[in-house]
């Protein structure tokens, strides 16, 4: 049978506003200003085994990833109508302790086994371990909170109350998990429901074939957009500052053989894991690649599985970008995987040099404050990320103070976080002139800069402290970011990645970084052009 | 004295007026150059008497936004954060982007100035303002001249002092001043202050082109429609422009209420099917409310008719990607070249489709006066035909089907993800393209009717002389409901009360026909989106309902906080009355039917009745297949449904499809 080309862009349209709406369930139901403000989490389908059919467009870093969960999912149990399974195990399909996924099948035609599956995975802001926020300084994983093997928290549609009880004790805010919980619970209902809807409509075997087809249609246009690239074996390295224990520099080294249709992406020449917290496990890495991989295509194709049929990535097992139990992996999440899409991009850049942007920030600068309300007396944890400067292009400047690559979060607005919080906000602007010069110049990054009115326990992930985003075609470097703590006037200078005690009174203030400058800056373009 | 609304649009100034009880409708086209002339040329057309009353929707805001021809606007705020307008919620809009660009801003970094002072959470002064520094901004400006100021101040909704006291300092320099709380006493800073500025942006264009009709009418009485769906004076819309932005759908939407309303139709989904885009919004029972909406990517945080639209149109251009997939849209072929059967276009679109079916009757299109041409369209059809492998009848049913997705989809995002089942709506087509989708949409959705109204066409110029004066208001409270009641949040409604009161009737409003509504923006504790619940006794039982209806789950145990207050103080104005037609009978008189063409229903040729729409009587009975033609309208009525002609005129037509 031959898709029909009609059917196809109706299913292509169903088929993404299942996710869709999968997400507007759960943006709006959920309780935490992280999932709801920021907009931390993903919604996805997938089919029998466990392979991504469409995701709404939310996280990238989800993205490669989410399909590993499903599987492991899959991998351990039999699924009966009305069971979803919880899990955050990195090592068993998940990325880091405090993303949160929970798969749901789905059942038709009174078959035995589910015809496809549903999830979601949302960033909760507290999963307990060392430090509130749960985005600790860790060594091992068991310091970085409570992990989930795959489990069946709903069976039969019945929540076991043992097993959440037994999560929520665990917990700094239980009361804001619960909530989250019950809107991730929502959002795959929803999900199931509207896949019943297609199937009861259309009969199983269509949406079945046209879901398949979907993955053609996004491998198709893959493979078009690798062919346009030159035949050849192209290699990139970049370092991280360091993992926060030691100061040295680590390497992300990849070799990109370009090969008619086909790309493989060898990572092997990568560091070995580290004892610090920037481990990324393999699915990860795998993200970062879709991502990169998904931004080169032109048109707008449905992300799923079909976008990496044609790709390979091999990395070495126990490496920085493939870590292996029990390392600590709370940062590869957001700070190493920023990374490997820099060493991604500056390897493309030899083969399409006009459609890779310089360096953008390359750290999502992650800010975890937690204490006792001095007012309240109740306990609080506030985690969120900063933007920074983006890359210029060949032909056009970054965009400043704004989240690229592996993240979208939105910020939390001041007048919000001022409500909830113990923190006055004294300064929150571009840090003028931080972008790398060039033809174009790099995005600036920003200043955040955040007094406490309660005593806190602040802990900091941050990258490009020390190495700074590269430049393209002779465009300067971004400078670096600072991390800064201000106690009674005095400035005191921090590491890349901290856990301090502050007291009230004190201050935070946080200067990402800016993106590298493209081309030589003698031929400097006129700033902005309006 | 007679009654006018006016509409202005893109292409088309719709005019609905009304003199010695008789109703006229005029179309005349739009001066987008000089937006004021069409208007002032169509009024000496249709005004009959000395003493008139117009209500005027107008593109004027929204076009100074998009075409950036707005004012020269400087921006105050506190220092440090004179950026927020630009790092916005630091997220791009493309995900996949890595070129990806924000768009520019409306007052650029050099004309943003920060004062040294600040007001904490609980509206305390933290710092004081130095009159010093307010003097060294003045005298900036006074060299700059900007055309106007706008000025947010971080909780300036709990306390307004230090934005009242930059109006005081500045005020001698005779610049219209935006102060964000009184546009928007509301928290979160970004969107407070960038609803400011485009207040501050458009609103001295706003009132140079309001001050030109005033000059012309002479005293007679000028409202402005806002796109909340009411109107306001001339007077309060050229310090309030923001207010006015999309008031076209919003007219669209308003009429559609009150038609179907007197019809005995109250729960619609509106379906406004354009050239490049269509309109949808949901009415149960009222007018949906938005309170935040973008424009150019901006936030706009007034109240809205909820509108949620889709560049998917009759122009909308057919093409096969490079997945083998048929994609129709977002492109559009617009005016000019146009669909291939208005001569020029080389791509086929929606419109082609439908002539080519048959559904499109070239005699009757626009009276006839527009020629389409059939014959170009079959070299077209059957090249991408053969280039696909499908037939020319598959290829044209395919574009529609794909069309009618995305629209279907249009209509998910209003309906069923916000807790609504489209079976208990009536689908209310109106808009040029709109009758030949309806019952299509409807049959996708389970919608069991559509509606098409007499003059589908002017249904904005329509709905704004139907609008009742609306002024909004809001203040943000943040209070815990254990820690307020009834009495207490009362008493908050004091103050915006006298004011609601105050204004209307100002507006003319007589004391004894302003009606206050009173709504709480309320959230469980630690949630970030409110839910806008009436305010009465048992107002926590209604939010813990609504939420129920929006996000399916209610929990009574937990924890609620009141958000903000709410204020829609209305005035409901003489409205007009359209006559109703003596009962006829089923029958359809023989002069009404135009002949029987050959068109295309799920790949099958039915023998099918054109008929006039303007020679249809109450009661008549419209079996199909048929196809009703009107000047602008085309309404298509596919095998299985049946058509019904009420005492309005409206076209009521019942889905009995699977």
């Amino acid at each position: 049978m031959k898709p029909n080309p009609i059917m196809l862009e109706v299913f292509k349209n169903k088929l993404s506003s299942v996710s869709e709406e999968m997400g507007v369930s759960l943006n709006r139901t959920a309780f935490s200003p992280n999932i709801k403000e920021r907009r931390d989490f993903s919604c996805a389908i997938f089919d029998d085994n466990g392979d991504m059919i469409a995701q709404a467009a939310h996280i990238p870093v989800h993205l490669g990833s989410m399909p590993l969960s499903v599987q492991a999912a899959i991998a351990e149990y039999e699924f009966e109508e009305g069971d979803m399974v919880i899990l955050n195990d990195p090592f068993k399909g998940g990325t880091h302790l405090p993303d949160i996924t929970i798969v749901a099948p789905v059942f038709a035609e009174n078959k035995k086994k589910p015809v496809f599956f549903v999830a979601n995975r949302a960033h909760h802001s507290d999963v307990g371990g060392m430090s509130s926020g749960s985005m600790p300084l860790s060594t091992s994983i068991f310091q970085e909170g409570i992990i989930i093997p795959p489990l069946k928290l709903i069976k039969s549609g019945t929540i076991d109350k043992q097993l959440m009880r037994f999560f929520l004790n665990n917990v700094r805010t239980p009361y804001e998990r619960e909530g989250d919980f019950l809107a991730q619970i929502m959002a795959n209902m929803t999900g199931i429901k509207r896949m019943e809807e297609l199937i009861e409509k259309y009969g199983l075997k269509t949406v079945e074939f046209y879901a398949k087809n979907l993955m053609d249609y996004s491998e198709h246009i893959m493979k078009k957009t690798i062919q346009q690239m030159p035949d050849g074996e192209y290699g990139f390295e970049d370092f991280m500052d360091d993992d926060g224990i030691e100061q040295e520099k680590i390497k992300i080294k990849v070799k990109i053989l370009i090969k008619g249709n086909k790309a493989i992406l060898d990572f092997t020449e990568t560091d070995s894991q580290v004892a610090g917290s920037i481990n990324a496990v393999y699915a990860i890495t795998l993200s970062a690649v879709l991502y990169v991989f998904r931004s080169l295509v032109k048109e707008d194709i449905p992300t799923n599985m079909g976008c990496l049929r044609p790709i390979k990535v091999v990395t070495k097992k126990g490496s920085l970008i493939d870590a292996q139990f029990p390392a600590s992996v709370v940062g590869g999440n957001v700070e190493t995987s920023q990374r490997i899409v820099d060493v991604i991009l500056g390897a493309l850049s030899k083969a399409i040099k006009e459609q890779i942007p310089a360096a953008s920030q390359g750290t999502m600068n992650n800010v975890a404050i937690g204490g006792i309300n001095t007012e309240t007396k109740e306990p609080f944890t506030y985690y969120e990320t900063l933007g920074g400067g983006m890359g210029a292009s060949c032909n056009s400047h970054g965009e400043s103070a704004i989240h690229s690559h592996m993240t979208n979060t939105l910020n939390t607005p001041i007048e919000a976080l001022e409500y909830s919080y113990p923190f006055m906000v004294t300064e929150y602007s571009i840090r003028k002139n931080s972008g790398g010069i060039g033809k174009f110049c790099g995005g600036d990054g920003l200043i955040r800069e955040i007094k406490l009115l309660s005593d806190a326990e602040i802990t900091v992930l941050s990258e490009r402290r020390k190495l700074q985003p590269y430049g393209l075609d002779k465009g300067q470097k971004g400078k670096s970011g600072q991390n800064i703590i201000i106690k009674n006037e005095k400035v005191i200078m921090m590491p890349p990645k901290f856990n301090t005690k502050v007291k009230k009174g004190d201050i935070l203030r946080v200067e990402t970084p800016g993106g590298g400058g493209y081309g030589n800056p003698e031929f400097k373009k006129q700033n902005r052009i309006k | 004295m007679d009654i006018v609304g006016v509409d202005t649009g893109g292409t088309f100034t719709d005019f609905i007026y009304e003199h010695n009880g008789t109703w006229g409708v005029y179309k005349t086209l739009s001066s987008p150059n000089n937006p004021a002339d069409s208007l002032l040329r169509g009024l000496k057309k249709v005004i009959k008497s000395d003493n008139y009353k117009i209500v005027h929707g107008s593109t004027v805001a929204t076009n100074a936004i998009l075409e950036r021809k707005g004012a020269y606007t400087v921006f105050i705020t506190n220092a440090g954060f004179e950026d927020i307008i630009e790092i916005g919620r630091q997220s791009r809009t493309q995900l996949y982007n890595l070129h990806y660009k924000r768009s520019p801003q409306l007052v650029s970094k050099e004309l943003r100035f920060g004062i040294n002072c600040r007001i904490d959470s609980k509206g305390k002064v933290v710092k004081d303002i130095q009159e010093s520094e307010i003097e060294q901004i003045r005298h900036t400006l006074e060299k700059i001249r900007p055309e106007s100021i706008a000025v947010c101040f971080l909780f300036s909704y709990l306390n307004p002092s230090h934005e009242l006291l930059v109006e005081k300092y500045l005020s001698d320099l005779k610049i219209p001043i935006s102060l964000s709380h009184r546009i928007l006493s509301e928290f979160r800073e970004y969107e407070r202050s960038s609803t400011t500025i485009i207040n501050a942006y458009v609103s001295p264009k706003m009132k140079r082109y309001i001050q030109n009709i005033i000059d012309e009418i002479d005293n007679n009485e000028l409202r402005i429609m806002q796109s909340n769906g009411g109107s306001i004076s001339a007077d309060v819309a050229m310090k309030e422009s923001v207010r006015t932005i999309l008031s076209g759908p919003a007219g669209g939407a308003v009429g559609a209420y009150e038609i179907g309303k007197m019809a005995g139709y109250s729960s619609l989904i509106t379906f406004d099917m354009g050239g490049t885009s269509t309109d949808v919004a949901l009415i149960d029972n009222k007018l949906p409310l938005a309170f935040e909406s973008k424009i150019a990517d901006f936030p706009v945080k007034v109240p809205m008719i909820d509108i949620h639209t889709v560049g998917a149109g009759g122009g909308s251009i057919a093409y096969l990607d490079a997945g083998g997939s048929l994609r129709v849209g977002p492109e559009s072929a617009g005016a000019d070249p146009g669909p291939i059967c208005y001569g020029k276009g080389k791509q086929i679109t929606v419109t082609d489709a439908n002539l080519y079916l048959g559904r499109l009757v070239p005699e009757y299109f626009l009276g006839g006066n527009m020629k389409l041409d059939y014959k170009k369209l079959e070299d077209y059809f059957k090249k991408m035909s053969d280039d696909i492998g499908l037939s020319e009848i598959e290829l044209a049913e395919g574009v529609l089907d794909v069309a009618n997705a995305s629209m279907e989809k249009a209509i998910r995002v209003i309906s069923v993800e916000k807790g609504f089942d489209p079976r208990e709506f009536t689908l209310f087509s109106f808009g040029g393209a709109g009758g030949m989708h309806a019952v299509f949409l409807a049959e996708l959705l389970h919608i069991p009717r559509v509606f098409v109204p007499q003059n589908p066409g002017i249904l904005s110029a329509i709905g704004m002389l139907m609008a009742d004066i609306i002024k909004d208001y809001s203040l943000t409270v943040m209070v815990e409901n254990d820690s307020t009641n009834f009495n207490e949040i009362s008493s908050m409604f004091i103050q915006i009360d006298k004011q609601g009161t105050d204004d209307l009737t100002k507006e003319g409003v007589p004391q004894d026909s302003i009606i206050l509504e009173h709504y709480l923006d309320m959230r469980y504790l630690g949630q970030s989106y409110e839910i806008m619940v009436p305010f009465d006794e048992h107002y926590t039982e209604n939010f813990h309902n609504l939420h129920k209806q929006n996000y399916g789950y209610a929990d009574k145990t937990k924890k609620v906080e009141v958000v903000n207050i709410r204020l829609r103080a209305r005035g409901i104005p003489a409205k007009p009355e359209f006559g109703t037609a003596e009962y006829d009978k089923p029958e359809i008189d023989a002069e009404a039917f135009l002949g029987i063409k050959d068109v295309v229903f799920n790949s099958k040729a039915y023998q099918t009745k054109i008929i006039a729409r303007d020679k249809l009587k109450y009661g008549n009975i419209i079996e199909s297949p048929a196809i009703v033609v009107e000047y602008s309208s085309t309404i298509v009525i596919p095998p299985k449904s049946i058509g019904a002609v009420d005492k309005f005129g409206n076209i009521i037509i019942d889905i009995q499809g699977d």
